[in-house]
């Protein structure tokens, strides 16, 4: 029994930083239509840089994320800018192969600048854990936990209640009108690029305590967010951040309770029953 | 207030304007007919700067404003009501009023405004929390114009407003149009509907094809048989 509630605990600590990386693929999809296909190669980029930044100051990862953050925001918002936008308007799948080309750009950036070896960027809470009854928790799990459940319901807010976040609504919904109301939905998009980027920051900061990294990582990454965010229905955030939880307690309970190998594949044979079922995702909503 | 000079414009290289010539003064309301494909729609997106026009001049109020962004006119006030409403549909009444009061203009009143449009139509204040896409075709035709009026606009176009309205919805929506009249405001109004703008419209433009094909007051226009002609596509 305590096997179960481990798992239960590990897939929900878990589940809530995949969230918060779909959270970022969805709010970017919702305004420009882009899937983007170098997302992992973002979060990579930044766990790279919170290594640089400890290498060379020997900055905590969870202090580094101070500057990884607005610098990843820059280079997103940039990227958008200079690379994605001129591509509006032509074929879907060009801006795939725009950002499959991006995402290998940023690999073998870094690989030439940290070499292939696995690496990894320690924090003082790495090795800290929390015991309850049973249940064993590593510290930096918990923090994960909380930060991407406040950035969650902070974004949350901030869409619904602030003229910034109804103005990324607004396009969402009609980009047409959303312009014939004054919204520069140009700038709109960039800034909500930024975000979800800047997002992936974060999310890095979250996982990188305890966690090697290598620069080959990032499609890794981008499977597993794609899978939350088609399984949250793309643009739904309440359900972006339930299917977090669904794809991270499906890897627990599959590495505890399957053999490893098979235990990996666990999440997507989920995804493949749930798509099989409800094609619409967890969405409660079609829109 | 605003005069519209030799426009050409259209999409792809294709002109759907050649040489439009309009003028509005304030507080008039200005009809412009033709029939589908005629380029009214193409007309008021120029004058919103969503379509950039190949040749011709826009000026409102004595101010160049050919070259200028959308969000800018819509800071001039210079607001559309678009075809077909496009509300959003996920949104709240009140949220879609307050989206329309965005610009850095309007935005410091919006709460004045509010009031004002709830009061001009009582049947949208009773659903404030509804999202706008559950709405009938005649309530969300109120809520865009009330959209509208939310940026303070100094002309408002309203294109096809009757368009797939009840009778009675349609009757209502041009009592508003009147009774904004009276308070003074300037409009523009595209319509397909050839006999209800010319009983509401002081003076009204005819498109054909991308031409003007007739303009005048809206007696003149009513009685001229080229008005006819340009509806009928003969």
């Amino acid at each position: 029994m305590s096997e179960f509630w481990q798992a239960l605990a590990q897939g929900v600590l878990i589940g809530s930083t995949y969230g918060l990386l779909a959270l970022g693929m969805g709010l970017v999809y919702g305004v420009s239509g882009i899937v983007n296909f170098a997302h992992g190669d973002f979060i990579s980029l930044a766990m790279f840089m919170s290594l640089a930044l400890f290498s060379a100051f020997a900055l905590d990862p969870y202090v580094s994320a101070l500057i990884t953050i607005p610098v990843m925001a820059l280079i997103g918002g940039l990227v958008y800018r200079y690379l994605l936008r001129p591509m509006a308007g032509h074929q879907f799948l060009m801006i795939v192969q725009l950002t499959l080309g991006l995402s290998l750009v940023i690999q073998n950036g870094i690989l030439m600048v940290f070499g292939g070896q696995p690496a990894r960027t320690p924090s003082i809470v790495e090795s800290k854990l929390i015991i309850l009854g049973d249940v064993v928790l590593r510290l930096p799990h918990l923090i994960a936990f909380v930060v991407a459940f406040a950035m969650a319901i902070g974004l949350y807010v901030m869409l619904r209640s602030t003229d910034f976040g109804r103005s990324i609504r607004a396009v969402h919904q009609n980009a047409r009108a959303a312009a014939l109301m004054g919204v520069d939905v140009g700038r709109v998009q960039v800034v909500t690029f930024a975000i979800g980027v800047g997002i992936l920051a974060v999310a890095a900061a979250l996982l990188l305590p305890g966690t090697p990294i290598t620069p080959t990582q990032g499609l890794q990454y981008t499977v597993i967010t794609l899978l939350v965010v088609v399984l949250g229905g793309m643009t739904n955030f309440v359900s972006i951040m339930l299917s977090g939880l669904v794809i991270g307690l499906s890897e627990a309970f599959g590495q505890i309770y399957v053999s490893d190998t098979l235990g990996r594949l666990v999440p997507y044979a989920i995804f493949v029953l749930i798509m099989l079922f409800r094609p619409q995702g967890l969405t409660w909503r079609t829109s | 207030m605003l005069e519209v000079e030799g426009l050409v414009a259209g999409y792809g290289g294709t002109p759907m304007l050649r040489d439009v010539s309009v003028r509005l003064a304030a507080g008039e309301i200005v009809g412009l007919l033709g029939a589908n494909n005629a380029g009214k729609t193409t007309l008021i997106n120029c004058l919103s700067g969503i379509v950039q026009p190949m040749a011709g001049r826009i000026v409102f109020d004595g101010q160049d404003v050919t070259r200028a962004t959308a969000r800018e006119r819509v800071e001039l006030g210079i607001i559309q009501v678009p075809e077909g409403r496009l509300v959003f549909p996920e949104m709240s009444i009140r949220e879609n009023l307050l989206l329309g009061g965005f610009c850095d203009r309007a935005r410091p009143h919006r709460p004045a405004q509010m009031e004002k449009v709830l009061e001009l139509f009582p049947r949208l204040k009773e659903r404030l929390t509804q999202a706008a896409g559950t709405l009938s075709g005649g309530e969300q035709q109120m809520l865009a114009i009330g959209r509208g009026l939310m940026a303070e606009a100094r002309i408002l176009m309203l294109d096809e407003p009757s368009l797939g309205l009840s009778p009675l919805f349609v009757q209502y929506i041009f009592e508003i149009i009147d009774k904004l009249h009276k308070d003074g405001l300037t409009m523009l109004l595209v319509e397909q509907n050839l006999n209800l703008t010319l009983r509401h419209a002081q003076r009204c433009y005819v498109l054909e094809r991308g031409q003007i094909a007739v303009e005048g007051d809206a007696d003149i226009v009513k009685n001229d048989p080229r008005t006819r002609q340009a509806y009928l596509g003969l």
